[in-house]
């Protein structure tokens, strides 16, 4: 187990070694001067000569490259383009809060309407209520969020007045519900689905029969037999959802005028910020190694026949 | 075709097969003709109207037939959806074969790179792309253009086109590799596979004849949903600004141009946006009515 | 220095108020009242939308955002007042040599940093060395503090101190320029010569807590989320009558966030004019509109082909219906212009002969240029400032109009925006559109400074010696009304060699709630909150 966990380890660093090298390429041989993006309008030829630099910014590729590596690796990211002066570290560090205070409650919604919604279609399989449940989580999915959102805010805001528009003011705060209903209501629609599926699975498995034999409470079968296998799936996409934190975000974060990350990547993109967008690339891959590995752990101790080596 | 006979049984998605296959590829296909208007032509004369009898959904902010405008969406949906898909799906389905199949460094490898790639922020990295190559694409064709004295391909917008279908496929073509890894490794054991091994049949032959027409079944309900995927990440990479750029029609693309018009012409947005979820939720359906199909048990 | 950086800031702002002020709501909101009205927390506070700066540096600003809230936060020896006239700050008076090259500052008593420590002559020299030290990196330095003796030689980083600043005593500063310049005050009232206190910037991110010495404090910068100002009660022009102004940075939907009672000013948008401009609506009592003095042109590369054929590039100006655009596209709330000076700019010429819409002329004119029919003009692409998004309705508009007119294809190309500057400084652009926004009121700023071959600033490289003449007797011109009508004439040539396609003059639309006063836009960044005051509710 042990060994397990450390080869997935070892194996960090080298996906984002591919990743960096591939994104740091991409913006250095990309349009835009980072020298030009930092001083904006009032360039003259020797300031932009001496800033390139000072910055270094006039060596080759591969010199740049691993001096941004050697930087990384000490945890420092450099200064934003656009926001000068500004350390990236800290420009993310206030942004990943936000967005992940979000994502977490976006996430909270899903599971907490999903996994009961799918059982109830599971349990109710073939009913009218599994045909609506399926119906309405297949709508859930077919629908963009850049419809969703001005729904919500054309329904909740401008007619019934009910809630804020926008803006940000921690969890606790009525300014949260639509965008968390937003970046929730895809993923009821993925749990609900996948936690019938894997129920309707398990039901048919001998185990679950030979239980239902033996004259177990129903109430037992399905908690200890159907419900702890069946969600083992289940658990693996709320793991891996974890890793599209930016990309949820990117539209919902900008409709409803959230500070967090999926903002600041579209910004940093359309302002060509490149150590911003290093640094929430890596962040992301890194979230996602961590949560898969995070999962393959989980599975472990749920499922016993899951083996790691 | 048993497949077919329970798929088919299942009214309403044989309903979606009909309105995707009729609404979404026959219209792309002969979007020319069935279009009304040129999709791009203005009349600032009539804009924002109402639907009427010369403009059955009415006009945009530019006075452009809405109409023609959707049906040339769809051509536009019609082509990434069959493109992307189709390439993610054959770089899936042979690497993914060999992988499985072949095991050792080469299984490794993809399964290495695979994870590489998922752990890509997609969304990220597709809008990067297309903020950084596509400009330096474009410029590069005209000046091909101007050196052989050929015109018309940079403005066409097919490096846009380009750019979607490559982001989109690099991004899928793992997760159909990997299914269909998984479903060759279990096919590997069988016994067919076993008697075509020991009379000597080659590894390609092996693949191709034996293994993969097994695990078609899995495949095609992929496609399909990867079908409904690629039409939504089209207009959201649209509605981002990043997708198929005006003059070409695209469902995101109408939806981010006409946002702002909720209040008075709220049609503008509704229209387009409920074209783009029928479409999603029909491939969707018919995923899941195939998937039913396939696994009788669960239905 | 005409700033394009303010052009784009204003863009933006007006496309990202114009999508997002989309969500206007469908039913009025009168007779229901808002949730949100966010009780206490409101209280004395003006809430606005407001935008991250780049910096709150003095010495780096180089943007309207930043300068907009520094200009609350610091002050200097002098300021703009709302008649865009300079007069003392810190500085209480000055006095200039017989020469014209030294000016003596005599600082006022009284003025403090936030902290209720002194300002000192001392205080200003230590600034602006801060200022030019290169190792600040200060890219305005050299603009805004050139003029002066020894400035230079500190950014090249061959002295240390500015030779031409000397503090007298703790009250009296002289500063020296090389030559005389008349505009050299104006430069000192932009936040570049602003000051500071050195306990306070060697902080690390002390801009975070900055000291200053404005009317407002900074109470609280959560970036992304929220600036608070609080009223310097201590202001040596006597403490402001708003107690906090309160700017809301996360965006969002600014008209359906101030109808909803979240905010007290509000952008309007192209999607909300046709709402709030109707009579009927409440709101309409509550819209303020003033003029800016701006022109917005497609401007084309008058030496590269095919527009080194002005008929070419007249007829390109006959094909677009600017009238049209205005009216529909832009919902009458931008004119159109035929002219390059905007209306409310001395020299505007309200008799002046446009090149007006005549797809018919357009045709002629190309059927007479040296390329004699469309299809021999080389590919047309008309670069525009963007990162690759969806292009303006406008930009799309003009395109088809050259498409349906001429026949003609063009191809919009986005660059992003400080590429696209250098683009346009080394006339890289066969046709591009932009924007130029007044610094000063004088016509000298756009025909100078965009149309005579002499200038840096002149993006379609247009050389007509009898308008480079004009130009430059009006230069020296000391009869106002003569020197109006030189410009005039050249203006004329210009517009009939067609380098651009003038295309609006533009205004600004904001909602003010009806408890805010004074709150009066002005057409530059300063000092600005004030003056503004609520009355109770």
């Amino acid at each position: 187990m042990l060994v397990f966990i450390i080869r997935r380890l070892l194996w960090l660093p080298l996906v984002l070694l591919v990743v960096s090298f591939i994104t740091y390429g991409l913006g250095f041989y990309g349009p835009g001067d980072p020298v030009e993006i930092l001083l904006g309008q009032r360039t003259n030829p020797e300031v932009v000569e001496r800033i390139r630099h000072e910055k270094g910014l006039d060596r080759p590729f591969i010199v740049q490259y691993g001096d941004f590596v050697w930087n990384a690796l000490q945890g420092e990211f450099g200064e934003s383009y656009k926001y000068r002066g500004q350390a990236v570290n800290e420009l993310i560090a206030e942004k990943v809060w936000v967005s992940s205070q979000l994502g977490f409650v976006a996430l909270v919604i899903a599971v907490v309407l999903g996994i009961p919604l799918g059982l109830l279609a599971a349990f109710k399989h073939g009913t009218w209520a599994d045909t609506a449940v399926v119906g309405a989580t297949l709508i859930f999915i077919s629908v963009p969020s850049f419809i969703v959102a001005p729904i919500l805010l054309w329904t909740l805001v401008s007619s019934l007045h009910l809630l804020p528009s926008a803006g940000w003011n921690g969890i606790f705060d009525l300014r949260l519900v639509m965008p968390a209903l937003v970046m929730g209501i895809p993923p009821v629609a993925v749990i609900t689905r996948q936690t019938r599926a894997a129920v309707l699975e398990v039901v048919a498995q001998d185990y679950v029969r030979t239980a239902r034999s033996k004259g177990l409470y129903e109430r037992v079968v399905v908690l200890r037999h159907i419900l702890r296998n069946a969600l083992i799936p289940v658990f693996t996409l709320i793991g891996l959802s974890m890793g599209g934190l930016v990309e949820g975000a990117f539209i919902t974060e900008t409709i409803f005028g959230i500070p967090g990350i999926g903002r600041l990547g579209f910004e940093s993109i359309t302002s060509r910020d490149y150590p911003v967008i290093m640094a929430l690339t890596l962040l992301v891959a890194t979230t996602y190694v961590l949560a898969s590995l995070a999962v393959d752990i989980g599975y472990t101790f749920l499922d016993p026949r899951v083996r790691t080596d | 075709m048993m497949l077919w006979r329970r798929f088919a049984s299942n009214r309403f998605a044989l309903v979606c097969m009909i309105v995707i296959v009729l609404g979404l590829y026959v219209t792309g296909i002969f979007a020319p003709l069935l279009s009304p208007y040129v999709p791009t032509a203005q009349n600032l004369d009539a804009v924002a109207q109402g639907p009427s009898i010369a403009h059955w959904l009415g006009t945009d902010e530019l006075g452009r037939d809405l109409l023609s405008r959707i049906i040339w969406g769809a051509r536009t949906a019609a082509i990434v959806s069959i493109v992307a898909v189709s390439l993610s799906t054959i770089i899936g389905v042979v690497l993914g074969a060999l992988s499985g199949y072949l095991g050792g460094w080469f299984d490794t490898l993809i399964m290495r790179v695979s994870d590489i790639l998922f752990a890509f922020p997609s969304l990220l990295f597709v809008i990067f792309i297309a903020a950084t190559v596509k400009p330096s694409a474009v410029r590069f064709v005209e000046q091909m253009e101007i050196a052989w004295g050929m015109r018309g391909l940079a403005r066409s917008g097919i490096i846009d086109y380009f750019v979607v279908f490559t982001a989109l496929s690099v991004i899928a073509w793992p997760g159909m590799a990997r299914l269909i890894r998984g479903q060759v490794l279990s096919v590997k054991r069988m016994e067919y596979v076993a008697a075509a091994e020991s009379i000597g049949a080659s590894t390609y032959r092996i693949i191709f004849r034996h293994v993969l027409p097994n695990c078609l079944s899995p495949v095609l309900v992929a496609v399909s949903m990867g079908l409904g995927g690629a039409v939504m990440s089209e207009s959201v990479l649209s509605y981002l600004g990043v997708g198929i750029q005006p003059p070409n029609a695209s469902w995101g693309a109408m939806i981010w141009e006409n946002s702002g018009e909720w209040r008075l012409h709220p049609h503008l947005i509704f229209i387009p946006g409920a074209v783009v979820a029928i479409v999603i939720f029909c491939f969707n359906f018919i995923g899941d009515g195939l998937n039913d199909a396939l696994n009788p048990r669960n239905r | 220095m005409a700033n394009h950086r303010r052009l784009a800031i204003a863009l933006v702002l007006v496309l990202v108020v114009a999508w997002s002020a989309s969500f206007g709501c469908i039913f009025k909101s009168s007779g229901k009242r808002p949730v949100s009205d966010l009780g206490t927390s409101r209280q004395g506070a003006l809430t606005i939308p407001g935008a991250d700066p780049p910096t709150l540096d003095p010495a780096l600003a180089q943007d309207a955002t930043s300068a907009n809230y520094i200009v609350e936060i610091f002050s200097g020896l002098v300021t703009l007042n709302r008649k865009l006239e300079i007069e003392g700050d810190i500085a209480e008076k000055w006095d200039v040599s017989k020469d014209g090259k030294t000016y003596t500052f005599h600082l006022r008593s009284g003025a403090k940093f936030h902290d209720g420590k002194e300002v000192k002559a001392q205080d200003f020299k230590f600034s602006l060395e801060r200022a030019v030290d290169p190792k600040l990196e200060s890219v305005v330095a050299d603009t805004y503090l050139g003029d002066i003796v020894g400035a230079r030689d500190v950014l090249k980083g061959e002295a240390k101190q500015i030779r031409g600043v000397k503090v007298v005593d703790d009250r009296t500063l002289e500063i020296t320029i090389d030559a005389p310049k008349a505009y050299f005050l104006a430069k000192l009232t932009y936040p570049t010569a602003f000051v500071v206190d050195e306990a306070n910037v060697k902080k690390r991110n002390w801009t975070d807590t900055p000291n200053g010495t404005g009317p407002y404090k900074l109470k609280q910068w959560k970036k992304g989320e929220q600036i608070l100002l609080e009223r310097n009660a201590d202001y040596y022009k006597g403490a402001p009558k708003l107690e906090k102004v309160n700017f809301l940075l996360s965006g969002g939907s600014s008209i359906t966030m101030y109808e909803n009672g979240e905010i007290d000013v509000s952008g309007v948008g192209l999607n909300d004019i046709e709402r709030i401009t109707d009579p009927t609506n409440p709101l309409n009592k509550e819209l303020i509109t003033s003029p800016s003095l701006d022109v917005f042109y497609i401007g084309f590369n008058t030496k590269r082909a095919p527009f080194d054929d002005p008929k070419v590039r007249q007829a390109f100006n006959h094909a677009v219906d600017k009238q049209k655009i205005a009216d529909v596209v832009l919902k009458g709330m931008q004119t159109k212009a035929d002219g390059i000076l905007p209306p409310g700019m001395p020299g505007h010429n309200a008799s002046l002969k446009g090149l007006g819409y005549d797809p018919d002329k357009a045709r002629s004119l190309i059927a007479q240029s040296k390329y004699k029919d469309v299809a021999n003009l080389p590919p047309i692409v008309l670069s525009i400032e963007g990162a690759g998004t969806n292009p303006p309705r406008t930009t799309t508009a003009i395109v088809e109009m050259w498409k349906q007119n001429l026949g003609v294809d063009v191809r919009i190309e986005q660059v992003e925006w400080a590429t696209y500057l250098n683009d346009l400084k080394k006339h890289r652009f066969q046709m591009f559109e932009v924007g130029w926004i007044a610094d000063y009121p004088d016509p000298q700023d756009f025909l100078d400074i965009l149309f005579h071959s002499g200038s840096l600033d002149n993006n379609s490289d247009y050389s007509n010696p009898e308008v480079d003449s004009l130009l430059e007797t009006a230069r020296t011109e000391a009869d106002v009304d003569k020197r109006l009508k030189l410009y005039q004439q050249a203006e004329q040539l210009i517009v009939n060699d067609a380098p651009w396609v003038p295309l609006f003059f533009t205004k600004s639309y904001l909602l003010v709630k009806p408890y805010v006063e004074g709150f009066v836009p002005a057409p530059m960044v300063i000092p600005f909150f004030k003056d503004v005051s609520l009355r109770s509710r």
